[in-house]
Formats: structure tokens, C-alpha cells, sequence
């Protein structure tokens, strides 16, 4: 399914080989009443432009937790995270939330949508904060392009969690990111909805060159990516390319 | 590209609360919580209300005053002196002026014939063209023309109510006849010392002089009113008079001062609404930010998604600080319209009391003032829970459970600056700093108090609890200190509620405790003063044969203070000057009465010797007044003779009650040749024997004037009533504040424990274990919000009582008991309110996360 628009392919990244992501010694502690609980040590890693990668790893392993910090959505403890040739550590939060503005896209396990907007709020949103006017358009195609031409102005309370999915996509592809991060996309849905959504996530790195980071229990789409990284006690435990599970 | 048009993003707060996109994100985000947010503003409407009524009124009536200034004193200068001002004093007042009329005016029994139905008055004799400003209204037009024409009175409409009597009927004022000519409808300007106790009646002064009163009575006031001509200051005209009149007591008034007396009357009772508005005031702001708190914590996953999406953290707070101001715009503005229709309501209902006429019309610049403090107060108060927006992580768009963080030392400059706009209203209220800093102080106080013992409760809470206590009774307790708990926030909503609303009711109390003046069973009601030392025995015999008792006959003698330890009182330091002009009533006896309390000193027992130092007994707070205590001396001048005294004792008296009581008590022996009356006092068991009485004096003692206290206490409860009901109205304001609080802190835990509720009948508990669960954390709640409340009102009633109203520092128990449970009743029944919503709500909508 051709899910992106030529629209959308226009400023699509012409050198696919450069890192996007680079993530060096990476450490995450949370200070708790009794002691420090460390969720992360040592966590290395780095992905080319337009790459894809699955993290996969048994639940409490740090796999959302390297994910958030990738994003710049939380701070490490220690190492450093580069995105785009920007280490999100020499950056406040104001700056980061521009740079994922401009660079990121996201899909969450249970959707993330803003329950007071209509489907085609949800998707303008990240247009409307770059001060970009005149996306309606652009964000009534890419709706209909997944199927929810109809659906326009829903509320997420009045869509499916397979809808809510998808208008989470169309809302991660309206400002074209340069990397997509996505948390157990399809965690919350069944085999036939989330078919058609990895799809459209796979559509976009082929046809936008976006570098995709997928957390994942789920060996099928862990598969569909280039490497895979498995973590185990907040430390990668091995990774594979081609998808070689 | 279509969608290319780059606008330049805001780079500040300052910058965002000017992007559209910002403000259309407050709208869109208040989707579904519209209703809700609208009902938060009105927590800030009574108070605004009561600012802007309150504001308003005082600028009404100032403007009036301005407007009418000269019409209020109806002359351009006023002499008022106790003494008659005689016919060579007045050729000379002439002299000055270009008209001058004179006023004679004193309390006296009026008969109302053919019947005889007598009644206190306060007679004014006028002669001359006064008011030379301004007019006197009558019933018919020309009654007054007629009055300074020839013989007859006017009185009003009331009295002739009162006495079924009519225009045209004749009166007896001492020995004199008069008719009653009219009716007043609009009096003429009165003088300040005015007594407002007995209704006024008008003759025309050649009457008084030929009604033979003027002769023995002790209480008569004159006064010589001076009209200038043309483009003359009155000011200069006060002061020529002063430098022509050296020697005498007079009181000058002119309309400049009238005017500024008549501002600060009104600001004595701007200064309790003052601290009712300021009460209401802050309450209403509790409740926005409750409200607020509440609303940003139901957003924070949506504040996480945005700030994942690329939203800066000013943008985020921008969208919700835009609601707030939306919030506090809405409140302020319906509370100063409010207000307004109050400050109206209140200028018709109160037209017959004011001193001038005032047109009810809207205060716009008052009102828009107070719109932009309530503005400023609301989006302060916001402010608190808004500025933890800024720590919410885009992080907890990967963990559910956020909750809005941010501690109390990073607030702190936020603290400060609301301290400091409540100070700024308080300051607006009351032009005092140190009353404004001491009432915010108090507020403060409270709210260091309740944080530390919502901080307490949760210690405790998780500290006592043990797990072989029975589930439901560990679940509810542990709601205290879980996290998502309520506590902190249910105890300073709930909790300085109901210590601002007991700490006004217990005010209202104390105040109702001071001006309570029922008589007791030992309290004489009518007074007989004027009594001429012939007529004492007579006046007796009369009580005796209508069976009353004579409950105090006591001799009364008017003198001035001529020095204090040799230095004369004009020039005695720290002395007040009226204590220079006062006429002193003073007695002599050998003992105390039931209402003295000696404080200092022994009362002179034995008769003293009139040649040598005479024994002075005085009153405590004439004694601090004259800056003396026991030892001093003083010279009194007692109509021409001067008599040195000592003092040798101080007298604590209770004012409240109506027995005779004098700032100076001599001792027998010494004033008892001295021009003087007596006073007697008695206790009528009904109105009727009451009445019976003063006719028959009347008959036999012209010039004697019967006071009767029922009388008064009627017409003084007349003016309190209206005095409570203003005030009963303004505190239900702070009431009405109090509710979006109390209706915000339930609707504040409402989804959290919405949720938890649903999730545990879910997994199998009944609907009565859930209600037992709720019950319990309520209960808690409510209990300790209440006592921690009522603790603090305790320790202001205490601070009010001891060093403002001087009464016992131990508040109404009832009350107390009251406030404990109904805030405890109202906690938990909002509650089991709650509960209602768990079996009325499907799960699944819950689990969904559309509740």
C-alpha cells in the first residue's frame, strides 16, 4: 500500500547514510526511598538515516526506557544521546521539544491522542506548533489514506483503538520526521488492525527514507526491521541485522 | 507546499499568550469541560462582588458629597457652642458674614393634644433664612415659609402616625401651645453632635424663647449659621472667626469639614465589609486554583503528548494560563456586575439613611478596578497549580500515573507574590498597612498551619497503618497518603474555608455581643434628667405613688477641665484638644455603683473640705485620655469657680449598661452648692405605665425630660437590623464563595477515586465496600479539616476579641459545634456522593478513560 503522498516524499533525506541516532554509555537511575534502582547501564547504539530497528526484550528489560531517552522525552543519568547530530543532553527541554518537532514522530502502544481534539486536530497539531498554517489539506488526505476520510472530526472516544492508531500515523507523518519512534505500536491491537498499520509504518521508511525505532514484543514485526536489539536487565544482550531473529 | 506558510513561533510566554494558536488550543482543550470551568468562576463572583458593591457605594456617596458639600451643612460656616451665644458675639458674626440665622435646639417632652399622648423630641428653633443652601421639603410646600413666619411646628410624618394625630392639631411644648402646620419630608442639615435618638420637630425660635424651657435645660445646643457672599472661602471666614473669638469654646464647622467627617464615617464601615470582601475574596481564588489543579491534572497526559510532539514548556502553560485568565475574566466580570446591581440595591434601600441624596447609577471606573484586581487575584492563585506544568515530562506519554509535581520552595516567589496582592487589596480596602499586613499575616499563618497538618495526616496515616486491620478500613486510610491523594489539597480548600467562614460568623458575634443591649432586670428604662434640686422631692412622690422605684436620684454638675499639674490643658502635652472645649457632667458621691469596678486607688468615703485638694475619682479611659493617674492633679473649672483636685482613684465602668455613669466622681462636700440638675432614674414594668408617667410629669414638671429607653432601643434596633441585614447579606456572600470550594474539592478527587472505585467493583467489591471506603477517607478528610479550621478561627476569634473588641476570647461553643458538623456531614456526604457515581457509571466507559 502506497500510504505516503509525493507531497509528502518531497523532502525526503537525500544522504540515507549518515547516523540520526547515536546513543553512547547511556545509564538511567531512579532514586527510590530504599536505594537506586538502575534501569539502564552502559547502553550503546547508533542507527543511520532512514534505517529501521527493532528493540524487543522481555518486559521490565529498559527497552521504553532507552526509547524515551532516544526521543530526548526523559534525561539519562549518564552517556549521551545524539539525534540528528545534536547531543539532547546539551539541550533544555524547550530545545529538545523543538528538535522533535522538527525531526521526530512518535506512535504509541495506547494511542496518545488528545481526547478535547477531533481526529483532524489531533493530526494539524504538530504542523499548528511549528507556526505552519494551511495544513488541512495535507492532513485530510493523509486521513483518508488510512481510512478515515469519514472520520474527520471524531472524537479518539468515538474511534476504534485501531482508528485512534491510525490517526496516530497520520499525525506522525504529517511534518515528514527524519526518525519515527514507535512504542509497541501494535500492542493494543488485534492481528487483523495491526497488519495494515505496520504497513503504513514500513511504507514510510521506504518511501520517506525516516529511520524507524520499534519497541516491540512481537517477533513478526521485530522481523520486518533491518537490526534488532535485545535487551535484558537494562543492557543490550545482543543485536542481529536482517531481521535474522 | 501548501502547508509551508512558517510563522514565526513564539519564543517566550510573554510572546505565546499573543498566538492564536495558543488561544485556540484553550478552546479546543476546554471541549467537554466547559460547563465545569464556567461553574469554577464562579468562585471568585461574591468576592469581586462584594469589592466592587463595597467600592462603589464610597464612591457614590462621596461623589455626593462633593456634588452637595455646601447643601449638607446648609451654610457656609457653622458656630455651635453649649453656652448662648450672646447678642453682641452675634452682631459681630453678622459683621462678618452677609446673612446669619440662629439655631436652638435641645431634647424635650412634646404633648400631643386633645389626647395628651407625650413624647420625646428633639426640638430645633430656628430663626432666619437657614438653610441658605439646599432646601427643607414639606407637606404642604410652604410649611416652612409659614413656620419662620409665624408660630407653629413641624414635624415628621411618623410621629403624627404615632399619635394619630393631624395637620392642624395643637401640641403643648412646655408652656406654649402650638400648631402643627406640616410635615418634613427632607429636614434641614443637622448638626454633628445630633443625638439621632428623637424625632425632630421644628418651631420658629421667638416659641422656644416663649415656651420658658430654654432656662433649666442642661442639654441645649445653639448655633449661629453664616452665609457668605460671593467668591469668599469658607475656610478664611473659620479662621477669622477663631482669631475674633479667642477666648470662646466654639465649634466651627464648615462644608470642607463636614464633607471629610462624612468620608470618614463611611470609612469605618468600609473597614469590617472591607475584611468580608477580602475573606470572600481570597476564598474565591482558593477555589480557581482548586479548579485549576484539578483541570491541569485531568491534562497532564495531554500536556505530555504536546510537549512529545514538539510543544515548548511556556506554550504548554501559555494554553492553560489562557483558560485561567479566560476563567478569572469571566468571574470578575460577572462579580463586578454583580456588584453593581448590589451597590444599586443598596443606594434605594439605603436612600432614607444617607445624608444626602445619591442617584443609583453604576460606579464604571470602580467597577472596572475591582474586574482587573479579581482579574489579577484569579490568574495569581492560578498560577500555583499552572506553573507545574512546566515539570510534566513528555515522558508520561509512556508511563500512565503522571502527577503534577513541583515543590514548595520553587513556588515560593509565586507565594510571595500573592502575599503581595492581597496585601495591595487589603491595603485598597482599608488604607492601613499594618491592619492590611496583619490580616494577610492571619491568612498566611493558616495556611503554613493546615500544610503542616495535611503533612501530619499523611505521616501519620502511613505510619499507624497495620495490616491486620480489616481491608476496608486500610483501604480508606491509606487513600490519605497514597500517591494521587487529596489531602493536601482537601485540608487547605475544605480546611481555610471553614476557618474563614467561622472566623466571620464568630466576628458577627462578638459585634452582635457589644451592640446587645437588652436591658437587665436591674437597669433602669426610663430616665428623668432636667430635674431642678426643688423638684426632686416632687418628681419622687410621683414614682412613689404610681408604685415605680427610684432607682438612682443622682446630682449632676457641669465643669471644664481648667489644667492638669499645673500646666493649662490647651498646652498639656499629649492631652486631646476637645478635652479642652468638653463640658464634663460629673456627680458626687461616697460610693460605687453596681456597674463601677475600682481599678486603682480608694474612693474618697468621707465628706471633703472644699477650701483644700478635693479627692478625684475618674474614670480609666479619661484617665489615660488626660494622660494621668493617681497622684495627679487637675483644676476644674466649675461655671466660673476653680476647684483643685487630686486624683486618688481610677474606676473601671461597663458602658453597656444604662445605669448613671461619670467620667468624674467627687466625693460629698464639695459641688453641692454649684448650679446643677438632678437625674432620676426608674424601671416602668410596661409602655403603657410608661407612657402614664410622663404625661402626668409633663402636667406638673414642664422642663423635665422623661428619656425612654424603650423608645430608643427601638429605634436603635431599627438601625442595627438594617446594619445586619447588609452585613448578613455580605457574609452569605463569603458563604457563597465557599461553595464552588467545597463543590471543587469533591469534583477534584472525583476521578481519581472514580476510577480506583469502578476498578474495585470490578474486581468484585460491592457497591457498600466501596461506599464504606469512601466513606472512611471522607470522613477523615472532613474531620480534620474541620477541627484544623475551627482551631485557627479559634485563635483569631481570640486575637479579635482581646485587641479589637475588647470581649471574652471564648467563642460561641454552639457555633463551633455547628461548623464541626456540617463540614465533617458535608465531606462525607460528598462522599457517598461519590459513590452513587461508581454504581451509576458502566465500567467499561471508566477503563476506557471517558469518565
Amino acid at each position: 500500500m502506497s500510504f505516503l503522498s509525493s507531497t509528502t516524499l518531497e523532502s525526503a533525506p537525500s544522504d540515507v547514510k549518515r547516523p540520526i541516532l547515536k546513543v553512547t554509555a547511556l545509564r538511567k537511575t531512579h532514586q527510590t526511598a530504599a536505594d537506586d534502582l538502575t534501569v539502564l547501564t552502559d547502553v550503546s547504539l547508533s542507527l543511520d538515516a532512514g534505517d529501521t530497528l527493532a528493540i524487543v526484550g522481555p518486559s521490565g528489560s529498559g527497552k521504553t526506557t532507552l526509547l524515551g531517552l532516544c526521543a530526548g522525552l526523559d534525561d539519562a543519568s549518564a552517556g549521551s544521546v545524539e539525534l540528528a547530530g545534536l547531543a539532547l543532553e546539551s539541550l533544555g527541554q524547550d530545545a529538545r521539544a523543538a528538535l522533535r518537532n522538527r525531526l521526530v514522530g512518535f506512535v504509541f502502544q495506547n494511542f496518545q491522542l488528545i481526547p478535547t481534539l477531533t481526529a483532524i486536530e489531533n493530526v494539524l497539531v504538530p504542523l499548528e506548533l511549528r507556526g505552519e498554517s494551511g495544513g488541512q489539506a495535507e492532513a485530510k488526505k493523509l486521513l483518508t489514506e488510512v481510512g478515515l476520510g469519514d472520520r474527520l472530526d471524531h472524537y479518539p472516544l468515538q474511534l476504534s483503538g485501531g482508528e485512534q492508531q491510525r490517526v496516530a500515523l497520520a499525525r506522525a507523518f504529517i511534518h515528514r520526521p527524519k526518525i519515527l519512534f514507535a512504542d509497541e505500536p501494535t500492542g493494543n491491537l488485534d492481528s487483523g488492525t495491526s497488519g495494515p498499520i505496520v504497513e503504513m509504518l514500513f511504507d514510510l521508511n521506504r518511501e520517506a527514507g525516516t529511520a524507524l525505532v520499534l519497541v516491540t514484543h512481537d517477533p513478526a514485526l521485530a522481523a520486518k526491521a533491518r537490526r534488532v536489539v535485545t535487551m535484558s536487565g537494562g543492557t543490550i544482550v545482543s543485536e542481529e541485522e536482517n531481521g535474522a531473529l | 507546499m501548501e502547508h509551508s506558510k512558517h510563522k514565526v513561533l513564539p519564543r517566550s510566554l510573554w510572546t505565546a499568550l499573543f498566538h492564536p494558536w495558543v488561544w485556540r488550543m484553550a478552546w479546543r482543550d476546554s471541549r467537554s469541560q466547559r460547563l465545569r470551568l464556567v461553574v469554577f468562576s464562579l468562585a471568585i463572583v461574591s468576592g469581586i462582588a462584594a469589592l466592587t458593591a463595597i467600592h462603589s457605594l464610597k464612591a457614590s456617596v462621596e461623589r455626593g458629597i462633593a456634588v452637595e458639600a455646601k447643601a449638607l451643612l446648609g451654610s457656609d460656616l457653622r458656630v455651635s457652642s453649649r453656652k448662648e451665644i450672646g447678642a453682641n458675639e452675634l452682631e459681630k458674626l453678622a459683621g462678618m458674614a452677609s446673612q446669619v440665622s440662629r439655631e436652638t435646639s435641645f431634647p424635650s417632652m412634646m404633648r400631643f393634644l386633645p389626647d395628651g399622648g407625650a413624647r420625646l423630641m428633639q426640638v430645633r428653633g430656628i430663626a432666619g433664612g437657614y438653610p441658605f443652601y439646599g432646601k427643607v421639603e414639606t407637606r404642604p410646600v410652604d410649611a416652612w415659609n409659614k413656620l419662620r413666619d409665624g408660630g407653629g411646628v413641624l414635624v415628621e410624618p411618623a410621629i403624627l402616625d404615632q399619635f394619630s394625630a393631624q395637620i392642624g392639631d395643637e401640641v403643648e411644648l412646655g408652656g406654649i401651645r402650638l400648631r402643627i402646620l406640616g410635615l418634613v419630608d427632607k429636614p434641614a442639615p443637622r448638626g454633628n453632635r445630633f443625638s439621632g435618638f428623637a424625632p425632630e420637630v421644628y418651631v420658629n425660635l421667638a416659641d422656644i424663647e416663649r415656651s420658658g424651657l430654654l432656662t433649666q435645660n442642661s442639654m441645649a445646643g445653639y448655633q449661629v449659621h453664616l452665609e457668605l457672599s460671593g467668591g469668599q472661602a469658607s475656610r478664611v471666614l473659620k479662621e477669622r472667626v477663631r482669631d475674633k473669638f479667642p477666648d470662646t469654646r466654639w465649634r466651627l464647622e464648615t462644608p470642607e469639614d463636614r464633607r471629610e467627617n462624612l468620608g470618614d464615617a463611611l470609612d469605618n464601615f468600609q473597614k469590617f465589609l472591607g475584611l468580608i470582601s477580602l475573606t470572600s475574596l481570597a476564598l474565591g481564588a482558593i477555589g480557581v486554583a482548586g479548579a485549576v489543579h484539578a483541570h491541569v491534572t485531568r491534562r497532564i497526559q495531554t500536556i505530555g503528548i504536546l510537549r512529545c510532539l514538539g510543544c515548548p514548556g511556556y506554550m504548554a502553560f501559555g494554553i492553560y494560563f489562557a483558560q485561567a485568565m479566560a476563567l478569572g475574566l469571566l468571574g470578575a466580570i460577572l462579580g463586578a456586575g454583580l456588584g453593581i446591581v448590589m451597590q444599586m440595591g443598596l443606594l434605594v434601600a439605603l436612600d432614607d439613611e444617607l445624608p444626602i441624596s445619591v442617584a443609583p447609577s453604576p460606579e464604571w471606573k470602580i467597577a472596572l478596578q475591582t474586574t482587573a484586581t479579581g482579574f489579577a487575584v484569579c490568574c495569581g492563585f492560578a498560577l500555583l497549580p499552572l506553573m507545574r506544568i512546566r515539570e510534566i515530562s513528555p515522558a508520561v506519554t509512556l508511563r500512565s500515573g503522571g502527577s503534577l509535581k513541583g515543590g514548595f520552595l520553587r513556588s515560593l516567589p509565586i507565594y510571595a507574590l500573592l502575599v503581595g496582592l492581597l496585601v495591595m487589596v487589603a491595603y485598597g480596602n482599608d488604607p492601613n498597612w499594618k491592619r492590611a499586613l496583619a490580616m494577610v499575616s492571619g491568612l498566611t499563618v493558616a495556611f503554613l498551619a493546615l500544610v503542616a497538618v495535611a503533612r501530619g495526616l499523611m505521616e501519620v496515616s502511613r505510619r499507624v497503618l497495620a495490616p491486620r486491620w480489616p481491608y476496608l478500613i486500610r483501604q480508606g486510610v491509606s487513600n490519605l497518603h497514597r500517591p494521587g491523594n487529596q489531602t493536601l489539597l482537601f485540608l487547605l480548600s475544605l480546611g481555610l474555608g471553614t476557618f474563614l467562614l467561622v472566623t466571620i460568623l464568630s466576628a458577627g458575634k462578638l459585634l452582635n455581643g457589644r451592640l446587645n443591649i437588652q436591658q437587665s432586670e436591674e437597669s433602669p428604662n426610663l430616665y428623668l434628667i432636667d430635674v431642678q434640686p426643688d423638684q426632686v422631692a416632687g418628681v419622687e412622690a410621683v414614682l412613689e405613688a404610681k408604685e415605680l422605684p427610684v432607682m438612682e436620684s443622682v446630682p449632676m454638675v457641669t465643669m471644664r477641665v481648667q489644667s492638669i499639674n499645673g500646666v493649662e490643658v490647651g498646652e498639656a502635652t499629649g492631652v486631646p484638644r476637645w478635652v479642652a472645649r468638653r463640658e464634663f457632667r460629673s456627680t458626687y458621691r461616697d460610693s460605687l455603683n453596681l456597674t463601677e469596678t475600682l481599678i486603682a486607688g480608694e474612693l474618697a468615703s468621707e465628706r471633703a473640705d472644699p477650701n483644700g485638694i478635693v479627692e478625684l475619682s475618674l474614670e480609666e479611659k479619661i484617665a489615660k485620655d488626660l494622660k494621668v493617674g493617681i497622684g495627679d492633679e487637675i483644676t476644674m473649672d466649675v461655671q466660673g469657680i476653680l476647684i483643685r483636685t487630686k486624683v486618688t482613684s481610677i474606676r473601671r465602668v461597663d458602658w453597656s449598661r444604662f445605669n448613671l455613669n461619670f467620667f468624674m466622681v467627687f466625693p460629698p462636700g464639695v459641688l453641692e452648692d454649684a448650679p446643677g440638675v438632678n437625674v432620676v432614674t426608674t424601671r416602668t414594668p410596661t409602655p403603657a405605665a410608661s407612657g402614664e408617667l410622663q404625661r402626668e410629669l409633663a402636667g406638673q414638671f414642664a422642663n423635665v425630660t422623661a428619656i425612654d429607653l424603650t423608645l430608643i432601643l427601638e429605634t436603635v434596633r431599627d438601625l442595627l437590623a438594617k446594619i445586619s441585614t447588609v452585613i448578613t447579606i455580605l457574609a452569605g456572600f463569603t458563604v457563597l464563595a465557599g461553595l464552588p470550594i467545597l463543590i471543587g474539592t469533591l469534583l477534584n478527587g472525583r476521578d481519581v477515586r472514580l476510577k480506583e472505585s469502578v476498578l474495585l467493583r470490578t474486581l468484585g467489591a460491592s457497591a457498600k465496600q466501596v461506599r464504606i471506603i469512601l466513606v472512611i477517607e471522607y470522613a477523615a478528610l472532613g474531620l480534620l479539616s474541620a477541627l484544623s479550621g475551627i482551631l485557627l478561627a479559634v485563635v483569631a476569634n481570640g486575637v479579635l476579641a482581646t485587641f479589637f473588641f475588647k470581649a471574652s476570647p471564648w467563642p460561641d461553643a454552639g457555633l463551633l459545634l455547628a461548623a464541626f458538623g456540617t463540614v465533617t456531614m458535608i465531606a462525607v456526604l460528598g462522599g457517598l456522593a461519590l459513590s452513587r457515581g461508581v454504581c451509576h457509571h458502566p465500567p467499561l466507559e471508566i477503563l476506557r478513560g471517558g469518565s
